[in-house]
């Protein structure tokens, strides 16, 4: 009985350091070991930031810089992502980019960052900036070097545009926002209702209502919506994994092909259902995109050149069109 | 005045327990119907009969579970109305499940003393601490008393063979402020190995010396002849047999527990 | 003379056998003893060996800032994990805990911008946990609904609120006389909430075994008929630890909110099951009638100190989760091969 404790016992620790060994070297990336950059993401659970943590790993080694890529497990554990980001600043990073998930629960932690020096890159703009400050917003021992994200009230207007081409200038439209609070979401359905208001004020907006950037939600919402309003036309969703459960509720409401739906981001899944013809479009925002250019806005940081406090990172429109021809030299930013 | 004359008439019966002509009626089920039960001071009564002939209805109107329909207890030749379970142990009759109702991931000590635990008060009164010393110095003293050996009163429950955990539960019993003058067993010997029940009857023998009466219900004949000094037999509702143990045998106990 | 040389030799084994196992069943004793207070021990021993590997794999570990980090970080599901001791020793569950640090940290917020003083809305905080608390008692104890339900409900009754109360935003920006609690740091170093989760759980553990409170909530978890027939207020207590458990919950949620200078309606989710897994870690059985509250602030650096190590290795948030799932596994069936009995 008792050898066959410790060897339990054993075998278990022996696992533990396994699992510590191995799982050291999976984030970051070897190379010459000059510039250290550390990512504080929100969450590696969405092809979104899969993508974006692509275009920083590759473009990191384009550029010979290592970046160690940090998330926490859901885009729910704003305390989590706070420790997360206080431990990784005593490894003292030279720059940090940062995508905090509400725009308040990284502040403590950027404070001490600033406090060391260490240049801050705002990655999605999920931060409130100063834009003559240079700081976040009512925070001025907080300096952000630079924004880099879509611009998401143009996404939401883009999106509007396409609606209005879609369905005319009058129906009724449903608004699926993000979570709670949060500012993406929030300027992506204000962009497309501000948008329909100045371009088509016939249209009858429903909403914005919270999917929590959740299918399941979205999927929840549009059946409830529908059985309410069976003659919706049109249906915006401020992301695609919620788009795709809006298309889900469509169908099975048996109103496929009638509800133009669109959503934003442009994941592999919305792609495919665009090609399959169940997604109407899609706003893609290019995550890998961003994330190359947060890791070269990092390496000229670090150079001690001048980088813009805002960088918009382009939009495109995807439609089963737009992705057939495949000549939009964007295109190539799409993972 | 009559009930003067009557309780005069009862005191004098000497008993402890004289539970007089009880009715009891469960919907359309009559479970009682005019029994007689008595037990003397330092008496080990035993009580059998088949599921269903009113045993535990009995002991549940004894102990203030029940109020019977009809009939009259009356404790040491006092007539008593009991209202609740309070009333009964406040008389010094204490009753101990079949399951024994232990915690059995606790210690021994506190099992003993669960519900009375010694308190120090600090703070004016404003803090209670459980004297954990004073219940371990009782609990093995109630231990002592009963004559059964445990290695630790901080042992748990749960470590104690069958016996020895029906002592914890006689001794839980026996820490009222309240001396108990009747306990109440319920089927004390029914899961026990030989051993153990050779523990549990000399803890019954006991309790005799120490004058407090006991009631035992069992289905085991032979445990009841070995330490009862006296057999009660109900059958159906009613009481079939009263008999001084050594004037009957297990086989005539038999009959009447079966009937016809 | 060979004869006698063979028995004394035969009686010298047979004493020093007896010996042994007289010192093996002592040393049993007082592992089981020793884990009436402490826990499983294994927790702890699994506790130092991965302090001890940390450290080998990465020198950032050791250093005294990182180490009152962790502290800070395992205080709020620590304070929340003392509560939730309590409810799963008497045998029942809290899942709304996650929700009450929301709402209660929601109102509490909410009544700091309107200029109230910090003292005040820490105490209204409290108040409304209290309440939480108490709802869940009378649901569970008076209107006899099982504790996994009652306190589901209130998993979305509170979080409903917060997320009504603070229409979905943050509520942000507290005077510096709230901020104190999450943010000061005694001597320079040891955060606040650090030593307030250490003065709760010495007050849990003080409560849990030398009070009657604590003694009737082990004794109801073991076995409420044992309760009910020695007359042990059965209600009363039921309440009081789930007022309890609601209390501290929300005292989570105020310091988080005063760490962050915001209240988050979504803050909390999930930490009832944190709360759950650092609790059966430390050694306390779902099944009720036994734990410790130092077992569980074990646990709670058992994971804590395992989050934190994978951070600084910059290990994938995903790694983080197999492992605390797989210290959860391995901690219950370590128990049954000990042969260890923490449930019925």
């Amino acid at each position: 009985m008792l050898h066959r404790n410790n060897l339990l016992k054993v075998v278990v620790i022996g696992v533990v350091v396994g699992i510590l060994a191995l799982a050291s070297g999976v984030n970051s990336v070897a190379a010459e070991q000059h510039i250290r950059i550390t990512a504080v993401l929100k969450t590696l659970a969405n092809p979104f930031w899969v993508a974006m943590a692509s275009g920083l790993l590759e473009e990191a080694i384009n550029q010979g810089v290592v970046v160690e890529i940090l998330a926490v497990p859901t885009e729910e554990e704003v305390e989590a992502q706070l420790n997360l980001c206080e431990t990784s600043v005593l490894r003292k990073p030279d720059v940090m980019l940062v995508s905090p998930i509400t725009s308040r629960n990284l502040l403590p932690c950027l404070r001490e960052v600033a406090r060391q020096g260490i240049p801050i890159v705002d990655l999605d703009g999920n931060l409130p900036l100063d834009f003559a400050k240079g700081t976040v917003l009512g925070e001025e021992d907080i300096p952000i070097k630079s924004q880099i994200a879509s611009n998401n009230t143009q996404a939401g207007e883009i999106a509007a545009d396409y609606m209005i081409q879609q369905i005319g200038t009058t129906g009724k439209v449903l608004v699926i926002q993000g979570l709670s609070g949060n500012i993406t979401g929030m300027q992506r359905a204000e962009g497309f209702i501000n948008r329909l208001k100045a371009k088509a004020p016939g249209i009858q907006v429903i909403g914005p209502f919270a999917g929590d950037w959740d299918r399941l939600k979205a999927a929840t919402i549009t059946a409830d919506v529908l059985t309410a309003h069976p003659d919706l036309r049109g249906i915006y969703c401020a992301n695609d994994t919620m788009a795709l459960g809006a298309v889900e509720a469509v169908i099975a409401a048996g109103k496929g092909g009638q509800v133009v739906v669109i959503g934003t981001d442009g994941i592999k899944d919305a792609r495919d259902a665009i090609m399959e013809g169940r997604l109407s479009a899609t706003v893609a925002q290019l995550p890998y995109l961003m994330g190359v250019m947060a890791v070269q806005t990092a390496v000229k940081i670090m150079r001690g050149e001048a980088v813009p406090l805002r960088q918009d990172v382009p939009l495109l429109l995807l439609t089963k069109q737009v992705l057939e021809a495949g000549v939009d030299p964007l295109l190539k930013y799409i993972r | 005045m009559k009930e003067q004359a009557e309780e005069r008439a009862m005191e004098s019966r000497g008993s402890l327990i004289f539970m007089e002509d009880i009715w009891k009626r469960f919907g359309a089920v009559e479970a009682l119907r005019g029994v007689d039960f008595e037990v003397m001071h330092g008496e080990v009564v035993g009580l059998v009969g088949d599921n269903g002939a009113g045993k535990s209805t009995l002991m549940k109107i004894l102990t203030g579970v029940y109020a019977p329909d009809r009939g009259r207890i009356y404790v040491e030749g006092k007539l008593v109305s009991f209202k609740s379970p309070e009333d009964s142990r406040r008389l010094g009759i204490e009753m101990i499940y079949q399951d024994l109702a232990l915690a059995r991931k606790q210690d021994v000590a506190s099992n003993i003393f669960l519900g009375r635990e010694p308190l120090r008060a600090y703070l004016g009164g404003l803090v209670k601490i459980i004297d954990r010393a004073k219940m371990r110095e009782a609990a093995q003293r109630l231990l002592d008393q009963l004559r059964i050996r445990i290695d630790s009163v901080d042992q748990m429950v749960f470590t104690l063979s069958g016996g020895q955990q029906q002592a914890v539960a006689i001794a839980r019993a026996l820490s009222s402020t309240i001396q108990p003058k009747l306990i109440i067993m319920d089927e004390p010997t029914a899961a026990l190995a030989v051993k153990e029940v050779e523990k549990v009857l000399q803890l019954i023998e006991q309790l005799k010396r120490q004058h407090i009466s006991v009631i035992f219900i069992s289905h085991r004949l032979p445990h009841i002849f070995q330490v009862c000094d006296r057999v009660v037999v109900l059958r159906g509702g009613k009481k079939v047999g009263d008999k001084p143990i050594h004037e009957t045998n297990m086989d005539e106990v038999v009959k009447l527990i079966i009937g016809g | 003379m060979n004869k006698m040389f063979n028995t004394n030799k035969i009686k010298s084994l047979r004493l020093s056998s007896t010996a042994i196992i007289a010192s093996i069943r002592r040393i049993k004793q007082r592992t089981r003893d020793l884990e009436r207070y402490v826990g499983r021990l294994e927790t702890l021993l699994a506790l130092i060996l991965l302090v001890v590997v940390i450290s080998l794999l990465t020198p950032v570990f050791l250093t005294l800032q990182n180490q009152m980090n962790v502290l800070l970080h395992v205080s709020v599901i620590g304070i929340v994990a003392v509560g939730m001791t309590f409810v799963i020793i008497m045998a029942g569950i809290d899942l709304s805990v996650g929700s009450v640090l929301a709402l209660a940290s929601v109102i509490a917020a909410s009544f700091l911008k309107l200029g109230v003083p910090g003292v005040v809305g820490i105490l209204i905080g409290l108040g409304v946990g209290a309440l939480c608390g108490l709802f869940n008692g009378l649901v569970i104890a008076k209107g006899k609904t099982p504790p996994f339900v009652a306190t589901l409900g209130m998993m979305g009754i509170a979080r409903g609120l917060a997320l009504v109360i603070a229409e979905g935003r943050s509520i942000y920006g507290f005077p510096r006389d709230f901020l104190v609690l999450g943010q000061a740091r005694i001597g320079g170093q040891l955060p606040l909430p650090a030593l307030v989760f250490l003065l709760v759980a010495a007050l849990g553990h003080f409560l849990l075994f030398h009070t009657r409170l604590g003694q009737y909530t082990l004794t109801i978890g073991d076995n409420e008929q044992a309760a009910r027939v020695t007359g042990i207020p059965i209600d009363r207590i039921k309440l009081t630890v789930y007022m309890i458990s609601g209390t501290l919950a929300a005292l989570g949620g105020l310091i988080f909110a005063s760490r962050l200078n915001a209240a988050e309606p979504t803050a909390g989710i999930g930490y009832e099951l944190d709360a759950i897994a650092a609790v059966v870690i430390g050694g306390t059985s779902l099944f009720g009638g036994q734990g410790s509250i130092l077992g569980t602030l074990i646990g709670v650096l058992l994971v804590g100190v395992l989050r934190n190590g994978l951070n600084l290795l910059a290990v994938s948030p995903y790694y983080q989760q197999v492992a605390i799932g797989l210290a959860l596994i391995g901690a219950v069936l370590l128990d049954r091969f000990r042969g260890v009995r923490r449930e019925r």
